[in-house]
């Protein structure tokens, strides 16, 4: 008897639960491309990656709040209010572009002045006040869907600028350009986080808060850097936002807050040390969307998929945590 | 005499209602390791957070070298080349050792972090400047507790700017050999011309390591010691203290009864197995061993945090599985756990309500707590374990180790419990404060409840047990009496220096 218990405790769920969550989702995949023949083309892939682009740019800067404010959901760092600051930046962009007929110029510089505002504000509140991010968050989610409703008018508004067709259109060696783009912004993102001074020093904030205090850092100051480019990925996501929709429309935020959150933190579990990453958040935002898409292509009811994704997404997450446990 | 890397002069801090600091002096020499002792409450702590510039001094100067600090704030201190090991380890759980080390302090190449650099720094540092060998790619979550102690030296040293370094109860969660490891480090540090402020309650390690020690009593020098030595032990435990002490441990009278809590072939799997004893009424039953050798799963699993995979536990005489602390505490087992402050007390909250918090239905009504019920009683409690300040209102985190300690004590004290798991009762309390919690312990084994210690102080386990447990890699090797045992015996037993009798044939009493 307790030799079986030793060799159960060999095998070590923690080893095993350590990659299972990347395996389940990529034997998922597998089994959706076998059931739906055109699923595993590069053409699926091009529209998995189209669709996740405006989640992942999103789920850049929540990873950055996390990882500086710490990943406890109440108390530790999180920024729901970025899709909001997305929608209201394409709002303000497609306005002045379309309505009042401005430069591209001029619409982007008041989106970026938004999206500073938002960030400073949350930051503000959060290091200075010290308020709750999750509460400060959620009520500047509101604010803003409240200023973009103003702004549009709740209104659709089209826009056909160069640059926003450019994002919808254009390929680079065959690679759709927002995909590309994207790369970019998440490839600095990465490097700014993981491989700089600033990053590791946010990164030990919200890992240990008295730790970083006393290596002389700041939390604090990190915490807010991380609310204003968080701000900033809100801002460069609009412009994906509206190239995805060829214009604005108004409650597209709902949505995108809740993939966001979704896949930035079912990414932590993708992580080998089990925490919120940026890759793990962008991984994370294109696996949800492949599921999405291939379950669509599969046939299966539209109304399953929700339930069949949720329970998916659970089953890893509980994966994580079983193995973060077992330390 | 040399100029003093450290003078601290006339420091004094107040704080409402109580005077910590009252005008104390520290001066330290290069390459000197500098011992600071007292009672908790005596102002150790506060002395070492002014001078990290935690608190802000109401009077006095703090002079580095020769030149007083115009500003006491941490960057200022940091700049000046003083450098703090809390006894907190404050590290981040999901870094690797390179980052630990080198947090706040990174090394930044063109291409963004040096990461290569800094793994060879790290790991050069730690085998060079303090003779260990550990992989910096490997997470902080995996190692053992003396590394991560090694880990916190280094990240406070790497940069070789340190003129002073203050240690705060370093061997606190040490094994003994890791103590001798740490121990070499620190001297490895004095060879470096680095001066050091060594704070504990470890007499014996004070005597062993340093060079020159002050006393601190009441929020004042109380004395100065310019040679220690083994022999100086019994005047510094005078100087601290202001009294004669009795002898540490307390008279033992009293009477066993029927088994109370008893456990066959307890296994967890992994951590333990096999584990037979029985705690009878009346009775103090140590359990010994070094750090991994089982002891905490055991006490763990004992009190229902911890899953157990096979064997029987009965409590009383009658057979149960605990499945979590609510279930053991019901059924008349409680814990004294090792981190007080973590896990013990409610740092928020005040005195009162830490000691009612486990026992509210003694004094509410059909849900309402009775303040004046509660007050009454938590003042009795305070009064019953001397516990300072004492003010059922003071906030628990306010309080000294040892005062907070006593409040754990109490909670259960008010809820009449028949086992009482105490897992490192003393760790980090002083002498005093240790002499009233063994007293206290005693009584409550008098008046017919079992107790369970488990603990690295082979001194505190023979003078306070009637039997010792001792664990090795997960199973009970000796099961001794403590009478008449001394702590070189002991010791070696714990260490396995004492040879592994069968377990077959070790004695249950």
């Amino acid at each position: 008897m307790s030799r079986v218990i030793s060799a159960f405790e060999r095998i070590d769920l923690r080893a095993l639960s350590g990659a299972a969550p990347l395996v389940i989702f990529v034997g998922m995949l597998l089994f959706i491309g076998v059931n739906a023949p055109n699923f595993l083309t590069w053409n699926t892939a091009q529209l998995v990656l189209n669709q996740s682009v405006p989640v992942v740019v999103v789920c850049l800067g929540l990873a950055v709040v996390v990882m500086a404010g710490g990943d406890d959901v109440v108390s530790g760092g999180i920024d729901l209010s970025i899709p909001a600051t997305a929608v209201l930046c394409a709002g303000i962009i497609a306005q002045q572009v379309t309505l009042a007929e401005n430069p591209l110029v001029v619409g982007i510089a008041f989106a970026l002045a938004a999206a500073l505002v938002i960030g400073v504000l949350n930051g503000l509140l959060v290091t200075r006040f010290g308020m709750t991010p999750l509460l400060t968050s959620l009520a500047m989610f509101v604010a803003i869907v409240g200023v973009n409703n103003v702004v549009t008018a709740s209104r659709r508004i089209n826009i056909d600028s160069p640059l926003i067709l450019f994002l919808r259109d254009a390929r680079i060696i065959g690679v759709p350009a927002a995909v590309l783009a994207t790369l970019v912004v998440a490839a600095a993102f990465v490097f700014l986080i993981h491989r700089t001074k600033w990053g590791l020093n946010l990164q030990a904030s919200g890992g240990n808060k008295d730790a970083a205090e006393i290596s002389g850092l700041k939390p604090t100051q990190y915490l807010f850097g991380a609310f204003v480019l968080s701000a900033f990925a809100g801002f460069l996501a609009s412009f994906f936002l509206l190239a995805r929709g060829s214009g604005s429309s108004p409650g597209t935020e709902d949505n995108l807050l809740l993939e966001m959150v979704l896949a930035t933190f079912l990414g932590a579990s993708f992580s080998p040390r089990r925490v919120v990453t940026v890759w793990g958040a962008v991984l994370g935002a294109v696996l949800v969307a492949a599921l999405s898409i291939g379950f669509t292509s599969m046939g299966v009811n539209v109304f399953w998929t929700g339930l069949i994704k949720g329970t998916l997404i659970l089953v890893v997450v509980a994966l994580g945590a079983v193995s973060t446990r077992a330390k | 005499m040399v100029q003093a890397v450290l003078q601290m002069r006339n420091i004094a801090k107040a704080f409402p209602g109580v005077l910590a600091l009252d005008g104390v002096d520290l001066s330290v020499a290069q390459s000197e390791i500098h011992g600071l002792v007292g009672e908790n409450g005596a102002g150790k702590s506060t002395v070492i957070k002014v001078l990290a510039g935690v608190y802000q001094a109401d009077g006095g100067s703090i002079d580095v070298d020769g030149k007083t600090l115009s500003s006491v704030t941490p960057a200022a201190v940091h700049a000046a080349g003083i450098r703090f090991i809390h006894q907190e380890l404050h590290l981040v759980p999901h870094f690797t050792v390179t980052e630990s080390v080198f947090m706040g302090q990174e090394i930044s190449g063109r291409f963004g972090l040096s990461k290569r650099s800094m793994r060879a720094a790290a790991e050069g540092f730690l085998r060079d400047a303090l003779d260990t060998e550990i992989d910096g790619n490997r997470l902080i979550r995996d190692l053992s507790t003396a590394e991560r102690k090694l880990v916190q030296i280094a990240r406070a040293l790497v940069d070789n700017k340190a003129r002073l370094v203050v240690f705060d109860e370093p061997t606190a969660p040490l094994a003994s050999g890791e103590i001798d490891k740490l121990f070499a480090a620190i001297r490895r540090l004095r060879e470096r011309h680095i001066a050091m402020i060594y704070v504990s309650h470890y007499l014996s390690e004070i005597t062993e390591i340093c060079d020159r020690v002050t006393v601190f009593r009441n929020g004042r020098n109380a004395a100065l010691f310019d040679a220690v030595g083994p022999e100086t032990a019994d005047a510094l435990i005078a100087a601290m203290v202001g009294r004669e002490i009795g002898d540490l441990y307390p008279v033992r009278k009293r009477d066993r009864g029927a088994p109370v809590l008893e456990a066959r072939e307890l296994s967890d799997g992994v951590h333990f197995k096999d584990i037979d004893f029985a705690l009878r009424r009346g009775e103090i039953l140590g359990v010994a061993g070094l750090i991994g050798s089982g002891r905490e799963e055991l006490i763990e699993a004992l009190y229902g945090l911890r899953h157990v995979r096979s064997g029987r536990m009965s409590i009383g005489d009658a057979p149960v599985r605990l499945s979590s602390p609510a279930d053991a505490v019901g059924k008349g087992v409680v814990l004294v756990p090792r981190d007080r402050r973590q896990d013990g007390l409610v740092l928020a909250m005040n005195v009162m309500e830490n000691i009612n918090l486990a026992s509210l239905e003694e004094v509410s009504k059909l849900g309402w707590e009775l303040r004046s019920a509660a007050r009454s009683r938590s003042k009795r409690l305070i009064d019953d374990l001397d516990i300072r300040p004492p003010a059922p209102e003071a906030i628990g985190r306010t309080l000294s180790g040892g005062n907070q300690q006593k409040v754990v004590l109490a909670r259960w004290l008010a809820t009449k419990a028949q086992v009482f798991l105490l897992d490192e009762p003393t760790v980090g309390v002083d002498v005093g404060a240790k002499v009233e919690i063994y007293q206290l312990i005693e009584d409550l084994a008098a008046n017919g409840a079992g107790i369970l210690i488990s603990s690295s102080d082979p001194g505190e386990l023979i003078g306070l047990c009637d039997r010792i447990l001792v664990m090795m890699r997960g199973v009970v090797t000796h099961d001794t009496g403590a009478e008449g045992l001394s702590i070189d015996q002991l010791v070696a037993m714990t260490t396995g220096a004492a040879g592994r009798p069968s377990i077959e044939g070790a004695s249950i009493v």
